[in-house]
């Protein structure tokens, strides 16, 4: 207990610092003790939107990859082998080039799509991936693998076809955010926590799950309802990075595996610091992709990497041999 | 005595897409028995287990827990009633064995919160099944003998009264295949538990069980007990093996010997 207790105020001292350290970096200099109205202006409409977008894509990354691992007991599966995040992608393309608007008032045209298509894929990599209603998960991986590539051959067609748009379209799928405004935001802050309710509300089905499904059936979970819920959950969160921040890689699959190896495997304790983890990870990667060539900005997707990677690989060869690879 | 019957299998067919699998099986269990699955490989006894499990739905028939149809119950509910080891010794990602065996809690603790049988019942599956020594180890890290006693564990600290168990010792040395066998026909004995094991090893089934099902190509071939299923005759029928049956003159229990075919 005293472990987790520590840990926990570990991570919230480097969510706080990563906080600040992004609220106070960027091209204009900004005392965050001392504001004067135009500062205001920079740290409310620019700042901490963007901010606040990072963490919580960061996060839901994360806890998607977490999810997407727990529910098919598959250490490589994350949103992009199962192919979600190009549905997600495609749905986000078409909204940009076709010019489609949202009906519902909280999302913007580009995440209503990006979720329609992220749920598109989900449907069509379960419907390939089982046979007379069960699926296993080998199946279920090459069903994605298939499913996520003829998506992104779509993608392309796409990118060729609008000429105009060619440039918006290679602009949102490099990710970052240094376009995030509250109105792209906006959909993330609301529905982010939602959701991280919901994962840490199922987590002791996910922990029953990781059984197999007929050892969970036995224990009294209504399998079909967790595997359903948790799906949909981690594709709308997908869904949700995509359209705000295009495509970034690392932080939902490695994220989930880091805290894993440190913190075990329980899913009440896995999900909520993973989200934690992956948000502040992604703020600070946000951060120095602002700084490190400015006034230019790095791809937030290579700092991920460049600085993920190797604390990842670290933990990966001092594991010893209790993480069942 | 019609009162504690626990379980009724009532003229179950099963059929995988076209093949029948099962064919008019029916026999009854009462509380405290211990009843073994024998019949050689692909003759039904994991498909049986499945179906009384409510995890598959046979084409016919009917299986009754405790008087009510097994499918009428909620998930929570039949969970509280029957607890199931499946042949895979695989967890997916390294809980330790504590939280493991914690898991069999699931169908009676709430959502936030645990109450004190729930710890009580976790320790004594983890004594019944000697897997206290490593109980603070990871799941993933253990051979595959301890990750069947805590598997086996698991399904004890659920305190189901019915327990099913496919082929719960196929990892475990001489040794523990005995511990393990002889703590469940304690628990029957004692009237808190009521077992049907599918089992490979004749020699197990004659020393623990109280009742054997005896199946080929999903028809059941014989049922009831050991010396009256299990005979030269019948396994020869079965398995297509010579068996020397012989009676141990200390303890006087019946052992089977296989014969080594001819050709």
């Amino acid at each position: 207990m005293r472990r987790i207790f520590w840990s926990w105020l570990i991570l919230f001292f480097f969510f706080s610092l990563s906080l600040f350290l992004a609220l106070s970096t960027g091209p204009v200099r900004i005392s965050l003790f001392a504001l004067s109205p135009r500062d205001q202006a920079i740290l409310l409409h620019l700042r901490l939107p963007r901010a606040l977008s990072s963490f919580f894509v960061g996060g839901g990354l994360a806890l998607s990859g977490a999810v997407f691992q727990g529910l098919f007991r598959n250490p490589l599966a994350d949103s992009y082998l199962l192919g979600i995040s190009s549905g997600a992608s495609l749905g986000a393309a078409a909204a940009l080039v076709l010019g489609f608007t949202s009906p519902l008032a909280i999302f913007t045209g580009v995440s209503f799509f990006s979720f329609l298509g992220s749920l598109l894929a989900l449907f069509l990599v379960f419907y390939f991936g089982s046979r007379d209603g069960y699926f296993s998960v080998f199946r279920l991986l090459l069903s994605g693998l298939g499913v996520g590539l003829f998506f992104s051959s779509f993608v392309a067609v796409l990118m060729i076809m609008a000429e105009e748009e060619l440039k918006a379209l290679i602009f949102f799928f490099m990710g970052g955010f240094s376009s995030a405004s509250w109105e792209t935001t906006w959909v993330a802050v609301t529905l982010v926590p939602v959701c991280v309710w919901i994962a840490f509300y199922y987590a002791r089905e996910l922990n029953v799950l990781l059984l197999g499904e007929e050892t969970a059936l036995s224990s009294g979970v209504n399998t079909k309802r967790v595997q359903a819920i948790y799906a949909v959950l981690a594709a709308f969160l997908t869904s949700i990075s995509v359209s705000v921040a295009g495509l970034i890689g690392f932080v939902g699959l490695i994220v989930p595996h880091m805290v894993r190896m440190v913190f075990g495997a329980d899913h009440r304790i896995l999900l909520p610091v993973t989200f934690l983890l992956g948000g502040t990870f992604l703020i600070l990667c946000d951060t120095l992709a602002k700084v490190v060539l400015a006034p230019s900005e790095l791809p937030v997707g290579v700092v991920t990497s460049l600085f993920g990677v190797p604390v990842f690989l670290y933990l990966l060869k001092k594991e010893r041999g209790e993480y069942g690879l | 005595m019609e009162s504690n019957v626990v379980l009724q299998i009532h003229n179950v067919s099963f059929a995988y897409e076209r093949a029948l699998v099962l064919k008019n099986i029916s026999f009854s269990i009462r509380q405290g028995e211990f009843v073994a699955l024998i019949g050689p490989n692909g003759s039904g006894k994991t498909t049986l287990l499945k179906i009384i499990l409510g995890t598959l739905i046979p084409r016919e028939g009917e299986i009754r827990l405790d008087g009510k149809p097994v499918l009428s119950y909620p998930p929570k509910e039949r969970a509280k009633k029957m607890s199931y080891v499946s042949q895979q010794l695989s967890a997916g990602f390294p809980l330790t064995v504590q939280e493991l065996v914690s898991l069999g809690r699931y169908p009676h603790e709430g959502r936030f919160s645990q109450a004190a049988g729930d710890t009580q019942a976790v320790e004594e599956a983890l004594r019944l099944t000697d897997s206290l020594p490593f109980r603070e180890r990871k799941f993933t890290a253990l051979s595959g003998g301890e990750k069947q006693k805590v598997l086996i564990a698991r399904a004890l600290a659920q305190t189901s009264y019915l327990l099913l168990l496919d082929e719960p010792t196929v990892h475990l040395d001489l040794y523990f295949q005995l511990q393990i066998l002889n703590s469940l026909t304690r628990l029957c004995s004692e009237g808190r538990s009521t077992v049907v094991a599918v089992l490979h090893d004749l020699n197990l089934v004659s020393l623990f069980a109280d009742k054997v099902l005896l199946l080929k190509s999903g028809e059941p071939i014989a049922f009831g007990k050991v010396e009256e299923v299990m005979n030269e005759r019948s396994m020869r029928d079965a398995f297509g093996v010579e068996v020397a049956v012989s009676r141990d003159s200390q303890s006087g229990a019946v052992y089977y010997l296989p014969r080594r075919p001819q050709s």
